[in-house]
């Protein structure tokens, strides 16, 4: 009589395990807390960040903020899933609620940021998705999960950093990831400025320009305003491929420049003249072009250099 | 001792007992229906956060589409509807409407590459969804106290109590069933 009790005592038990186990159906914090990577996504490299900046953050703000990574939802939704587990977890300090979990799930490829009470006002739901588009999405795309996650959560420390105004030192350089990297702006200048020097640049037989106060005037501002206009736009690593994007630009609008302003001519001019004009742009694209313009741009000292890179110019001697 | 002097204290312990439950089932009740007010007011401000975001949103989408005024007139509408309720049921049924106009308008933007592009309506759309969310959550929170409560005050032996005092039961904040179902958009 008494093993069978014992017995019903066990399956009792074991009943209701099963039965807690199935409504809660949520991970349990790991002993790092900060970092639980039940999808195993992650690095060592970055677990270890996320974990030694989150404990920096911690004791100097209370804020914490934590990142976990789930293979599935069990079949929940990932704002149910994460309001759930931001509870059970506890993130964020008792009264300020100052806590932010970066949620992943694997199999149904979902990302949320669920922000404590306290951090409402920082982190607005708004922030929140623009940080997701710009930091974390682009490369999750990609299947980059360790990437994704370290740049989106060096973003939102690095926020949360200045807002508390402490410093927390070697926070990898947080990169807003773009496929296509040129600004419109700056590229719309580029192409305008490329224009505008091959209209106007006008050589001797030297390869020295005829008027270099002009053309400074007009080479200088606009590619300042161009490199800024980059720089503005991204923070990263992209600028130099972009900034060699909008140069390019403008070395093509040159030569193009060039050749509308030698049909001008053209049509302007007595048909002698014109003959040794033809040749003098033919050249002018092969040669000299991107190198004299480039170290031009590099060294920031000429700018007529670079400007001789473009069409006009140079090739009126190979003629 | 005398015997009736044994008697009376057996009765007054047994008093005193069925008084401190008394006490501590009413204490009960009191804290669990401030927890309801509580949720309640939660759930509130989730929905004037919300219905605060409404106008901004339909200005930003008024400057994208054309011939989508009935689309708008509903938010507009389910928006006023929503402010002007009062109960748990009107205020349900109310945001259950929002719920139904906006995601008509989803449907529509759609058409509109440029709007979804739009830096400000995405993250309008952010913030909606956020509050969405957080009245949901508010709503299930809130729903989970009504029904500890509302299980208290019929069980043996709060019930007593409740009658006592006069509890009632409270409304849970529902969501029917026509929520899941997709909206139908008159593009006529």
């Amino acid at each position: 009589m008494k093993k069978y009790n014992i017995i019903l005592m066990l399956l009792f038990i074991a009943l209701s395990l099963s039965i807690n186990y199935k409504v809660s159906a949520l991970v349990e914090p790991t002993n790092e807390f900060y970092v639980n990577d039940y999808a195993n996504i992650l690095s060592e490299e970055t677990e270890n960040y996320i974990l030694n900046n989150s404990v920096k953050l911690a004791s100097a703000t209370k804020a914490q903020i934590v990142v976990v990574t789930v293979k599935n939802l069990e079949g929940q939704d990932i704002e149910t899933y994460a309001t759930n587990l931001f509870r059970k977890f506890g993130i964020g300090d008792e009264k300020k609620n100052n806590g932010l979990l970066i949620l992943l799930a694997l199999e149904e490829r979902d990302i949320r940021i669920e922000v404590g009470y306290g951090l409402e006002g920082i982190v607005t739901d708004g922030l929140s998705g623009r940080y997701l588009d710009d930091y974390f999405v682009p490369y999750l795309k990609e299947d980059k999960w360790d990437e994704g996650i370290k740049n989106g959560y060096s973003a939102f420390l690095l926020l949360l950093c200045e807002k508390y105004n402490v410093n927390i030192d070697n926070i990898n350089v947080v990169q807003a990831y773009s496929d296509d990297d040129v600004s419109d702006k700056a590229m719309l200048i580029a192409i305008f400025t490329g224009l505008v020097y091959g209209f106007v640049s006008n050589k001797n037989k030297n390869g020295k320009e005829k008027n270099p106060t002009l053309i400074a005037i007009i080479m200088i501002p606009t590619n300042l305003l161009i490199i800024y206009l980059t720089i503005k736009n991204f923070s990263g690593l992209n600028i130099f491929p972009s900034i060699a994007l909008c140069i390019m630009a403008e070395i093509v609008m040159s030569i193009i420049g060039s050749v509308i302003k030698e049909l001008i001519v053209y049509w302007n001019t007595p048909r002698k003249r014109i003959l040794s004009n033809g040749g003098y742009y033919g050249g002018s694209r092969s040669t000299g072009s991107s190198s004299g313009y480039s170290g031009g741009y590099s060294s920031g000292s000429s700018f007529h250099g670079g400007g001789g890179s473009s069409g006009g110019g140079g090739a009126s001697r190979h003629f | 001792m005398k015997k009736s002097l044994v008697v009376l204290i057996v009765i007054v312990a047994i008093l005193a007992i069925i008084g401190i439950g008394i006490g501590m089932s009413y204490n009960e009740i009191v804290t669990l229906k401030e927890d309801i007010s509580n949720e309640y007011s939660n759930i509130d401000v989730q929905l004037e956060r919300r219905a605060d975001l409404i106008p901004n949103l339909v200005n930003t989408v008024k400057g994208y589409v054309e011939h989508e005024e009935k689309t708008i007139e509903m938010i507009t509408s389910a928006r006023e509807n929503l402010l002007k309720a009062n109960t748990v049921d009107e205020k349900a049924k109310a945001n259950e409407d929002l719920d139904n106009a906006l995601n008509a308008l989803m449907v529509v933007v759609e058409n509109y590459p440029d709007l979804k592009a739009n830096e400000n309506f995405i993250n309008l759309q952010d913030e909606l969804a956020g509050t969405e969310n957080r009245i949901s959550t508010a709503r299930r929170d809130y729903n989970e106290t009504v029904k500890s409560y509302n299980t208290k005050i019929q069980k043996f032996p709060t019930n007593i109590i409740a009658k006592i005092f006069n509890f009632e039961k409270e409304t849970y904040f529902e969501v029917e069933e026509s929520k899941t179902e997709n909206p139908t958009v008159d593009f006529s």
